[in-house]
């Protein structure tokens, strides 16, 4: 077990190493960040003194391996439009993040999880057919035009829910609404789907026979085994959850990694895009590997595959 | 089934208590002012890295040697320098300071610290709008007592006040020495400290800025808020819902909403002509490029575009036609200069195609049009569209280059594509801020962001330079603004006014007509 | 993820026998009559709009669709902020959401199926080295490449396309790859190999015919997707240029003006909508009828 962890671990770092060179690299081809902080006067000489301010005139393999060195401690290096340390900033709006991700991942399961039930023991009745339309219409709408919806009639007419900022629980809703809003459709399926196979299987036919009571064969057996699948893919979407949440950062002025990401790459901000690349790719493979980790425990054939 | 109804109905119970502590501000007193601007441009809060200057909030947290009235003029009681007078030659210029001012850290303010924010603002490591300009022309800062500063010029000059005031930038603003230099400019930057009426509380980068109260303050008295958030925003219909919850008192609000919000009884207030669009030709590393280097086709370009339609249209009428290429308007009653209804481009196609006809382009030629956004500017893109759809009617094969503004700002100071056009919504300015502008044209060495290559304005540049006598300033900038105009050197589209959204409790309010600025101070005075 | 295959060992058969429980579900002739709607419709946009997308007016800017008291049939769906006809840039907007769709799509299946194809066939170092390319690429978020992209080089069609397939790609390679190691298990294979046959003939004449059916029904299930991707991209100024019509773009020039003018942001919503439903419900019918193991796609 222990050799399957480590092994796994180092699998994931390589990983994260390959990312770090492609992120400096691509970082560094998006344009010249002194076009956005000298102003326009600005002469040869002080672009000349602003680049070596900034470490910007060492050779690239040394800007590399500083970048890297510095990272494994967690400095990631000063921003170079705000003039402040990254990892700062990536503190200030890393708990944001998983703090919608999270609470929008509640909420879908919260929601998921009776409608897929509900939906697959009474497979071809109503409900059926509403949760059927609540997943396909969740995976269809696009989210930022949700967003913008929400906002002007939620938010600014009818003043239900507060519109943006992260003050309060209640500024949670509609962005994390927004956010979470496909996750349900997926996980609603996936449990249906998972509950319908194995309330058909011979397993749950003998819990039947046997005279166990209808109520604790579905949320006792058969939801126990329909889970597998569900938690696997509920943490693959929260890492989706983290990493995507751009567009509803953007609507809802949610200070969160994407929109950091966002200003990053449109000031030219080399530390801070590569910074917030790095982070979310490590939450992804640290995600990944907890799920690994979840599915080697319950299923030990996996364990002891390659 | 039955615990799932139970579980229904809890989560609706739970929903309904939620919203109800929800319910939109009500009319207590205020002691929170929040403003949500739809961006922060640079976020640094050290003045001498602001290299594009955005003093909404700086102008809270620092104190200028000279002070400026809200209409732009300088005032001898918003500033910390309580009056200031020349030599004879206009070669050194003497500041008197206030007694008794305090930084936030409690020390008291003195000639020291100014001598020392000046040259840190003009410093190596600067990158504010005029620090150039400055290192040319000064020459020694004496300190000859605590309460005064003299400030010694190379050359004979009349702008050391408005450099060192709050209608241009911040190289004004005085910083505690003794502070920076125990923390460091890191730290400053972190922690920022100056004289202003509040104190800085936290910042979280791209979203907000954060601010309280001092006691008392000499300019404004005892702040009529406690604290003052700047909010980052930059989604219209979200700044909007945040002001009618009541979760913003103030907010920059595009133009082509301003009707929705005064039919729901907001107070809209204008900032008027507050910048002029303007576009212009990219110059190619020597000068001029065909087909633009002849003037006819400029003047064509200009002929083509109905100024009042984009107006009324794109600018929902908060805007109005240019006629000067480069006009900073609000410097021509000081200096003079009269827009005669001659110098207004008529909305002429036939005339335009006939010129491009005479000049050889009688089918027409490709344009490159760079479309981008710009903060202040959200109708960029949708405008740069509407020129090209002009100027396709006259012939002109305009392509549409969408990028964002730092990558074309690159391609037009490295001169990499010559001919193709960019725009800008620049500032307007008094006459004074103009001959800043102009002034740092002059003396800027590697002139990189030239837009228009004309040596006899050079030449007049270059003699207003040298000028103390009013008059012959003003004759000068008259004479430069003519030719702009009658050369054609640029497409002055319109002078746009922008609209600040408040709540209807907020009060009077001067947002002022000072680049940059809002006079937010203003608004928590109780002076 | 190791599903238990059905059919146990059969003399060589080309295919493994599909388990027992078939959905049976009838054609989905609504899915499938709106894709072939809107690829008609985009394919014929010349034809069929009423008027140029690119041609603006703004005197008729926001006009109201027809069946608003102040709407006309000269511009049956309104217009944009620009006067523009907003039917036109719908339908001409169908041409490059679909061709984004299919363009990237196909691109990212081949080459990770491919990808998936070697990695579970060579299994081993091959397969771990290319599983943690596969990671670190599934780690990186789209919409920040594409930002990139069109920071760096501009914002384009082919930016758009690339950006997209430079990262689905993995996730075609993922569960082909799972698939393949399935299949690996099986007895045909050691039976084919015991016969001679090399690898390309076991890829090929065994591992692509049995993957098929996934291959099918992650591509219908993935256009959806990346159609939402690209009018995301659009939306944040990343994806297709102005004033080429896009869906995205459509809804962003808009986004001002949902009360105003709702029709500037709806109709190229609910155009995205229609047509990502369509896919989504034709790939879950696909699903269900070829190969129900896929549930958890």
């Amino acid at each position: 077990m222990l050799r399957f962890v480590s092994f796994r671990l180092l699998q994931s770092l390589v990983a994260l190493a390959m990312l770090s060179v492609v992120v400096f690299v691509l970082a560094r081809t998006t344009g010249d960040p002194l076009h956005m902080i000298l102003p326009m006067s600005a002469t040869e000489e002080d672009y000349a003194n602003a680049r070596r301010y900034l470490g910007l005139d060492r050779p690239y393999v040394e800007q590399y391996l500083t970048f890297v060195g510095r990272a494994v401690t967690g400095d990631f290096g000063t921003s170079i439009r705000a003039r402040r340390p990254v990892s700062e900033l990536l503190l200030e709006r890393l708990p944001s993040s998983l703090r919608l991700a999270v609470f929008a991942m509640a909420v879908s399961l919260a929601m998921a999880f009776p409608l897929g039930v509900l939906a697959a023991v009474n497979k071809g009745s109503g409900i059926d057919r509403a949760a059927q339309v609540i997943a396909v219409l969740g995976q269809s709408l696009p989210s930022f035009w949700v967003a913008i919806i929400l906002v002007e009639f939620v938010a600014g007419r009818w003043q239900w829910l507060p519109a943006g900022g992260s003050d309060g629980f209640t500024s949670y809703v509609l962005p994390g609404f927004t956010l979470g809003w496909f996750v349900v459709a997926g996980l609603m399926r996936l449990l249906r789907s998972g509950m319908l196979e194995v309330l058909d299987s011979e397993y749950v036919k003998l819990a039947r026979i046997k005279g166990v009571v209808e109520r604790r064969v579905i949320w006792l057996h058969a939801l126990k085994n329909a889970l597998i699948p569900v938690v696997t893919f509920a943490g693959i979407y929260f890492s989706i959850l983290v990493t995507t949440a751009i567009v509803v950062e953007t609507v809802f002025a949610w200070p969160g990694l994407g929109r950091l990401a966002y200003d990053g790459i449109t000031s030219r901000d080399f530390p801070v895009i590569q910074a917030v690349v790095l982070t979310t790719a490590a939450i992804v493979a640290a995600v990944n590997l907890g799920v690994d980790l979840l599915y080697a425990v319950i299923d030990p054939r996996i364990r002891h595959a390659r | 089934m039955k615990r799932l109804s139970r579980i229904v109905a809890l989560s609706l119970a739970l929903a309904v208590v939620a919203l109800t502590f929800t319910a939109p501000a009500g009319a207590q007193p205020k002691t929170e002012l929040t403003i949500a601007l739809s961006s922060f441009s640079a976020e640094t809060l050290d003045p001498a890295l602001q290299g594009h200057n955005v003093k909404y909030y700086l102008s809270l947290m620092f104190d200028y040697l000279v002070g400026t009235t809200p209409e732009g003029q300088p005032s001898q009681a918003g500033g910390l320098a309580s009056k200031w007078e020349n030599s004879a030659d206009h070669k050194r210029w003497t500041f008197h300071l206030r007694k008794g001012v305090k930084f936030h850290t409690g020390e008291e303010m003195t000639s020291e610290d100014v001598k020392f924010s000046l040259q840190r603002a003009m410093g190596k490591r600067s990158t504010t709008g005029y620090a150039g300009p400055l290192r040319t022309l000064i020459q020694d800062i004496e300190t000859p007592a605590p309460d005064r500063v003299v400030i010694v010029t190379k050359d004979p000059t009349l702008i050391i006040p408005t450099y060192l005031s709050r209608s241009l930038s911040t190289e004004g603003m005085v910083l505690p020495k003794k502070y920076i230099e125990a923390n460091g400019d890191d730290g400053f930057a972190r922690k920022p400290v100056g004289t202003g009426p509040f104190k800085f509380v936290e910042q979280v980068v791209g979203s907000h800025i954060k601010m309280t109260a001092v006691d008392n303050h000499w300019r404004i008295g005892t702040p009529k808020y406690k604290t003052v958030t700047f909010k980052l925003v930059p989604e219209e219909t979200t700044r909007i819902a945040l002001l009618r919850r009541g979760e913003v008192d103030v907010a920059d609000v595009s133009r082509e909403r301003v009707k929705e919000l005064e039919r729901e009884g907001f107070p809209i207030h204008l900032r008027k002509d507050e910048a002029v669009i303007h576009m212009w030709w990219v110059l190619a590393p020597d000068g001029w490029v065909a087909p633009v280097k002849d003037k006819r086709v400029r003047e064509a370009l200009n002929l083509a575009i109905d100024r009042n339609e984009v107006a009324q249209s794109i600018f929902a009428g908060r805007a109005e036609p240019a006629a000067i290429p480069f006009g900073l308007s609000w410097s021509f009653r000081d200096i003079g200069f009269k827009v005669t209804p001659e110098m207004a481009y008529a909305y002429d196609p036939a005339r335009a195609k006939k010129l491009l006809a005479d000049a050889g382009y009688p089918t027409g030629f490709t344009l490159d049009v760079y479309a981008f956004q710009l903060p202040g500017f959200p109708e960029g893109k949708a405008f740069a569209e509407a020129m090209a759809g002009y100027w396709e009617k006259i012939g002109v094969k305009s392509k549409l280059i969408p990028v964002d503004y730092p990558a074309f700002r690159k391609q037009w100071v490295d001169r990499k594509i010559p001919g193709a056009m960019g725009y800008y919504n620049a500032a307007n300015r008094d006459w004074i801020g103009t001959y800043a502008l102009l002034e740092k044209q002059a003396y800027t060495p590697s002139k990189l962001n030239d837009t228009v290559n004309d040596p006899e304005i050079d030449g007049m540049i270059a003699q207003v330079m040298r000028q103390t006598d009013r008059d012959k300033i003003n004759a000068l900038m008259r004479n430069i603004f003519t030719r702009l105009r009658s050369e054609h050197y640029g497409v002055p589209v319109v002078y746009v006014h922008s609209p600040y959204a408040t709540s209807k409790t907020l009060g009077k309010w001067n947002p002022g007509a000072v680049m940059y600025d809002l006079f937010i101070d203003q608004l928590a005075a109780s002076k | 993820m190791a599903a238990e295959p059905a059919g146990g060992t059969l003399a060589l058969p080309e295919t493994v026998a599909a388990p027992a429980r078939g959905r049976g579900r009838h054609v989905p002739w609504i899915p499938i009559g709106l894709i072939a709607l809107f690829v008609t419709a985009a394919a014929l946009a010349p034809l069929v709009s009423p008027g140029d997308p690119y041609a603006q007016s703004l005197r008729n800017r926001f006009t109201p669709p027809v069946w608003d008291e102040r709407g006309t049939w000269a511009h049956p769906l309104g217009t944009d902020r620009l006067g523009r006809d907003m039917l036109a840039r719908i339908l001409y907007g169908a041409r490059v959401s679909l061709a984004v769709g299919a363009l990237a799509v196909l691109l990212a299946s081949s080459v990770g199926a491919a990808v998936g194809l070697v990695a579970g066939y060579y299994g081993g170092r091959v397969d771990a080295a290319l599983m943690r390319i596969t990671d670190a690429t599934l780690s990186f978020p789209v919409i920040l490449l594409a930002l990139i992209l069109a920071v760096t080089v501009g914002p384009s069609f082919l930016n758009v396309v690339i950006a997209i397939s430079v990262i689905l790609w993995a996730r075609y390679a993922r569960v082909i790859r799972g698939e393949v190691l399935t299949l690996m298990q099986l007895d045909f294979i050691a039976q084919a190999r015991i016969a001679g046959a090399g690898a390309w003939r076991i890829i090929t004449r065994h591992l692509v015919p049995n993957t098929l059916n996934t291959l099918i029904v992650l591509i219908t299930l993935q256009v959806g997707y990346v159609i939402i991707v690209e009018a995301a991209l659009s939306f944040l100024g990343a994806g297709i240029p102005p004033p080429t019509p896009a869906w995205g773009s459509m809804i962003a020039e808009g986004r001002d003006f949902v009360t105003s003018a709702w029709w500037v942001s709806f109709l190229p919503g609910l155009a995205i909508m229609l047509v990502v439903l369509a896919f989504n419900l034709l790939g879950d019918w696909l699903r269900d009828t070829l190969d129900p193991k896929l549930r958890q796609l």
